[in-house]
Formats: C-alpha cells, structure tokens, sequence
C-alpha cells in the first residue's frame, strides 16, 4: 500500500498552498499543538454556529460571532492546556453574542431618530420584536418535522443565562461543572438556569417532545 | 462519582434534536466554518497587526499600512501648526467681549448716572468747542 497522497489530495494541498490563507494554515498545522486546536475547533464550530444562530436569529452575525471567538481562542489561549479551551470558547462566544446584542440594540435605537427610518421595516433590529410573544408561540409552528425548528425558536426567545446554561448542556453535553467554567457562575447558579430553561420548554412543546 | 440526574425523556428528546441540528447545517455555512477556522489557526502566532488582517479587512485598515502613512501625517500635522503659529498672530477677539462685560458690571458706570461729574462734563466741552475752532 502506497503513502503517497492521491491525486486529489495533492491538488487539494496546491490549491491551499497557493492561497495565502492556505499557505498560513498549512505551516500552522505541520505542528501538533496547531493539529490539537485545529481538531477542537472543528469539533465546536457547528455547535457553536447553532447556539450563536438561535441567540442572534441572523446567519452572518453567527458567523462573525464564531469567527471572533475562534481567533481569540488562537490567539490568546492556544498555549493553555487543551482542556481548558471548551470553557474558554464558549465563554468568548456568548460574551460575543451579548456584544451583537447590544450593538443591535443601539443601532436600533439610533435608526429609530433616523427619518428614513421610520417607514422602514426594520423589524430584525426592533427590541419588541425581539421579545418573546406568548401567543401563538412555537407551538403554532410545529408541524411534523418542524419540531425542531420550533425548539430552536423557543430555546432562541429563553434569557440568556437559560438559553446558555441550556445549550451548554444538550447541545455541547458539557455537565454542571464544565459549565458553571464556561458561564463563569456557580454550579448551582447553572443548575437554576438550567432547570427553569427545561421547565420553560416543557410549557411550550412539551407535548410534542414526547 | 456522577451525581447528575439522568435526563428526562424531554431532555434526551431536545439533546437529539438538537444534534439533528448540527449536522443539518449547509454545505455554505461549513464552508465558511472552516474558512474562519483555518484563518484563526494561521493566526494563532501572529501579531495582532496581522491577526487583524487575517479578517479579511480592507487593505487600509491593516495597521502595517496605517502605521507609516499615520506617522508622515502627524509630522505633517506638526509642521503645519509650527509654521501657522509663527506666521499668524491672531488678533484677541476676546479683548472686546471682556471690556464690555467690564463696563456692564462696573458699578461707576450707575453712580456716573446718579451724580454727574459737573467739572469733567465742562471740560469735556471745553475741549469739544477747543477742537472745534481748531478745525
């Protein structure tokens, strides 16, 4: 058996060695420490893009959010030990996500003066819109497979902490501990969080979740 | 020792959902998932400079251009005020401002009005009668 790359791979190799980007990438992963970090991060981005997504309910400014938390996690504490990286990132995403938040907050705030603004239907920046409408609510939405479409929605509308403590549990299986690292708080804040997250869901779709 | 509670059917039913989730992402979001990863990882040694432009920043942003270009400009800037500070010798605009102010609060101003000084108003039209046979 051969060890010689295929043809694919080694087009593959070209094309990134001919970027910049790729060329950078390939001498950041020929070493090990580069390959650790490298594995970590493409183990979390997805869940990551999905927890930013839900909280910010906008496709690009998930993206920058993870984008941002990966480069911070590389630049400042690729040098820790790697089981410290899981609480680090998710700490660095969702302070990320509140730092969108805000800045939509007061971008809608200021759009608000704006005369143009006024006809404009700017829902997606309008802190009413944002907050949870009871009525018709998820549910409304659930039809068949949509169940979880739905439950992204819901998990979406839960406060932050709750939709944190939530996540960091059943998206990413970290336990209370892991957690309580990654949300900087005290396990038993995390299992209050926690608890009141489930107890909200459970209003909301329990029934469809059985 | 594990001292969790197993999760409820309700948990391991969102758990499963939400997995469904991630790997129902598109083939365009992972794309770029992985384009953001390779560039934080070709930045995990570099300078913040250079951290910033592994962004994708417009190339006038990078700092090892606005570095140099804000170096010649604050020179620029320096020499400007220095020759502008010898050429020009503004006039104190203020002067005026503050005599008024002066005679608004001088209080001479009312007594001159309470009681005339008889002996400067005939002085004062001596000299306008002086000046005016003069001329």
């Amino acid at each position: 058996m051969s060890n010689c790359p295929t043809a694919a791979s080694a087009t593959l190799l070209a094309v990134l060695a001919a970027s910049p980007q790729g060329g950078a990438f390939l001498s950041a992963t020929a070493d090990p420490a580069a390959q650790t970090l490298n594995g970590f991060l493409a183990e979390v981005e997805r869940k990551a893009f999905r927890m930013a997504q839900m909280a910010l309910r906008h496709d690009e400014d998930a993206l920058d959010a993870v984008q941002d938390a990966m480069l911070q996690l590389a630049r400042r504490y690729a040098n820790r030990p790697a089981a410290e990286w899981r609480p680090l990132f998710y700490r660095i995403l969702e302070n990320r996500i509140r730092d969108l938040q805000r800045r939509r907050t007061v971008r809608g705030r200021i759009m608000a003066f704006m005369p143009w603004s006024r006809d404009a239907e700017d829902t997606e920046s309008d802190p009413v819109e944002r907050a949870p409408d009871p009525a018709p609510g998820p549910v409304a939405q659930v039809e068949g497979s949509q169940i979880g479409v739905a439950l992204q929605q819901a998990v979406g509308m839960l406060p932050a902490r709750q939709r944190e403590a939530f996540l960091l549990r059943n998206l990413e299986g970290l336990d209370v501990a892991e957690t309580a690292r990654a949300m900087g708080c005290s396990e038993g804040s995390v299992k209050t969080h926690y608890s009141r997250a489930v107890q909200s869901l459970r209003e909301q779709l329990g029934e469809y979740m059985t | 020792m594990n001292d969790e509670p197993e999760p409820s059917t309700f948990e391991r039913r969102a758990r499963e959902l939400l997995q469904e989730s991630v790997g129902n992402l598109d083939a365009s979001t992972r794309s770029r998932l992985t384009q953001a990863r390779h560039a934080a990882l070709a930045a995990r040694n570099a300078s913040p400079a250079s951290a910033l432009s592994g962004r994708n920043l417009p190339r006038w942003l990078d700092l090892r251009v606005l570095a140099p270009g804000g170096a010649v400009a604050a020179v620029a800037l320096v020499a400007v005020l220095l020759w502008s500070g010898s050429a020009h010798h503004p006039v104190n605009d203020s002067s005026g401002a503050l005599d008024d102010l002066e005679l608004l609060t001088d209080s001479d101003g009312y007594e001159l009005s309470q009681e005339p000084d008889l002996d400067f108003i005939e002085w004062a039209a001596a000299m306008g009668e002086t000046d005016a046979v003069g001329a």
